[in-house]
């Protein structure tokens, strides 16, 4: 029985890292019908980014003040370096026939792991968790406070996310450029500009998941190849064009992982992989998805 | 001088020319109509003058400043607004929420904002009754009542309406073209595009014809209206 409770627990903390990077996904490709492949990329700079934030700070303060802000900094900095990925590397292309910002979002992030690589060079870096190593018992199951941490902090921004679109003119100026741009124009809104608010927002989700995530697993500049890979995974299962159908499919994949583990670790990859052609195979534009892909 | 003075305009999607040689003025005040059939270029020359299509040649200059490459946002802030053709509402959000975006070049403080849209809602009390509802459940003349208020929303001081009787029923044509003669005085200048000739000549004081991408004839409306021209190509009445 704890088992079973462990294993949700650690699969909703995953599912909420996949859930904030699937959502990510969603923000670029709803808006500008374009996907930032660097993601991973973001997530693991997110990570050293933060680390870098808290060795500056140490011994200033304790780590319950300095790790919120190693999560605001890295959130900033990753936000920034979006701005660039959408000026530099999707601008040029997007609207035009052709996919080259595939190319060159996977060139972006292949440069900025090159400049992470030479800059803090290829070992795994510590980062700790602003309630340390213990355990705590939740229903008999033991979990680490991290894992809570992440499935709060998700929770709270996804909640955010989802207030800050559906209430503010900025979210309300952001969905009308998710279904046309032309016509989003029309009301006056300055549309690169949104667009770009989107690469920035995108990469700061990326970049704070690193964060999150670094304290259990290890913050190598290689780690978010295989989170944004699973988090696209759940993207795909709840609808790319669908923010909130992301946010399940990432929640959803995060806990299918964590009890096919429990059987068998092995089986995991595998199982996941048979979930998205078994949803796919079904509902070809995801669970929540309405649109088709092909819009691009 | 004009409040729009478009001259010698072309338009073309890459290879695909659309109008060629287009000028055109319209006037303070003024309700100016383009009547052309089927791909005649009308919608292109709108998007031309909101800045959705990149003139090929010639110049759009409204109230004397050459905006001919301005991005549309900042036209709209310059006081141009079009309702587009096949009335593009933002259907998964509110009515309110459609107008909200709608006075987004405008920056009103929130009161002045509410003014502004219980404004449109005393001109148009079906959108008042349907104020929350997400726009995709209005009926299509609602979503066409709701796109004009929306454009009005920016205050603008020239008004661009792509075929507002389009897939309407003839009552609820009716009704749409009785509000844009409300409007009329209210210092707001209005370039309708119609393919229902008959009611745009009726609605406005000069009207331009438009044919592959050229303007063909020009007038006073009501001397057009007579014209058997147009009443042979447009109003569906045979010479003699
Ligand atoms: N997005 C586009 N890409 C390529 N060609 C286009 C596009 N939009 C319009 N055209 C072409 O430009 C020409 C003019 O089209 P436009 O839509 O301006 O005509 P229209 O007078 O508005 O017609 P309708 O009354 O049917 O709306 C047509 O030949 C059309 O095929
Ligand atoms: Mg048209």
């Amino acid at each position: 029985m704890e088992a079973y409770v462990q294993a949700l627990l650690s699969g909703l903390a995953v599912g909420g890292i996949y859930a904030l990077i699937a959502l990510s996904f969603s923000i670029t490709f709803t808006t500008t019908r374009t996907l930032n492949f660097a993601q991973g990329e973001f997530v693991s700079f997110g990570a050293f980014v933060g680390v870098t934030a808290l060795l500056v700070l140490t011994g200033t303060a304790s780590l319950s003040l300095t790790y919120p802000f190693a999560l605001v900094v890295a959130g900033v900095v990753a936000g920034v370096v979006g701005i660039l990925v959408f000026v530099l590397a999707v601008r040029p292309f997007a609207g035009k026939p052709g996919m080259s910002w595939v190319m060159s979002t996977i060139g972006f992030g292949i440069i900025l792991q090159s400049a992470g690589l030479a800059l803090w060079g290829p070992a795994p870096a510590k980062l700790p968790g602003p309630f340390g190593e213990g355990i705590i018992r939740i229903a008999g199951a033991g979990v680490r406070p991290q894992e809570v941490l992440i499935l709060v902090a998700a929770i709270v921004i996804l909640f955010g996310f989802e207030a800050v679109m559906q209430h503010t003119r900025l979210g309300k100026a952001t969905r009308a450029v998710a279904h046309s741009p032309d016509v989003a124009s029309l009301m006056g809104i300055n549309v690169p500009v949104v667009m770009m608010g989107a690469f920035a927002a995108s990469s700061a989700l990326a970049g704070v998941s690193g964060v999150l995530i670094a304290p259990i697993s290890t913050a190598s500049l290689y780690m978010g190849l295989g989170f944004a890979l699973k988090a696209f995974a759940g993207a795909i299962i709840g609808g790319l064009d669908n923010p909130r159908g992301c946010i399940y499919g990432g929640f959803m994949l995060g806990v299918v992982e964590s009890y096919v583990g429990l059987w068998h670790s092995q089986w995991r990859e595998i199982a996941v992989f048979l979930l998205i052609i078994l949803v796919l195979a079904i509902r070809p534009n995801g669970i929540f998805g309405a649109r088709t892909l092909q819009k691009v | 001088m004009a409040l729009l003075e478009v001259s010698g305009l072309g338009l073309a999607y890459g290879p695909i020319r659309a109008a060629e040689d287009i000028s055109l003025q319209v006037g303070a005040d003024e309700i100016v109509a383009i009547i052309g059939g089927n791909g005649a270029g009308k919608t292109s020359l709108l998007k031309g003058i909101a800045g959705l299509l990149t003139p090929t040649t010639g110049t759009v200059r409204f109230s004397g400043e050459d905006i001919t490459r301005l991005a549309p946002h900042r036209r709209v802030g310059l006081g141009i607004a079009l309702s587009p053709e096949g009335r593009q509402v933002f259907p998964d959000q509110s009515v309110a929420d459609n107008l909200v975006l709608g006075a987004y070049a405008r920056n009103f403080a929130r009161g002045e904002l509410e003014a502004e849209i219980e404004e449109k809602f005393a001109l148009f009390p079906r959108l008042a009754e349907r104020r929350n509802q997400p726009a995709l459940t209005l009926s299509g003349g609602e979503q066409q009542m709701l796109a004009i208020a929306r454009a009005l929303m920016s205050r603008p001081r020239l008004l661009l309406l792509d075929e507002p009787s389009l897939g309407l029923a003839p009552i609820i044509v009716r009704d749409v073209f009785r509000i844009i003669e409300t409007l009329r005085g209210r210092g707001i200048s209005i370039l309708i595009v119609e393919q229902m000739a008959n009611l745009a000549l009726k609605v406005s004081n000069r009207a331009y014809v438009i044919e592959s991408g050229r303007i063909t004839l020009d007038g006073k409306s009501a001397d057009l209206l007579h014209d058997p021209r147009i009443r042979a190509a447009y109003l569906g009445v045979s010479h003699g």
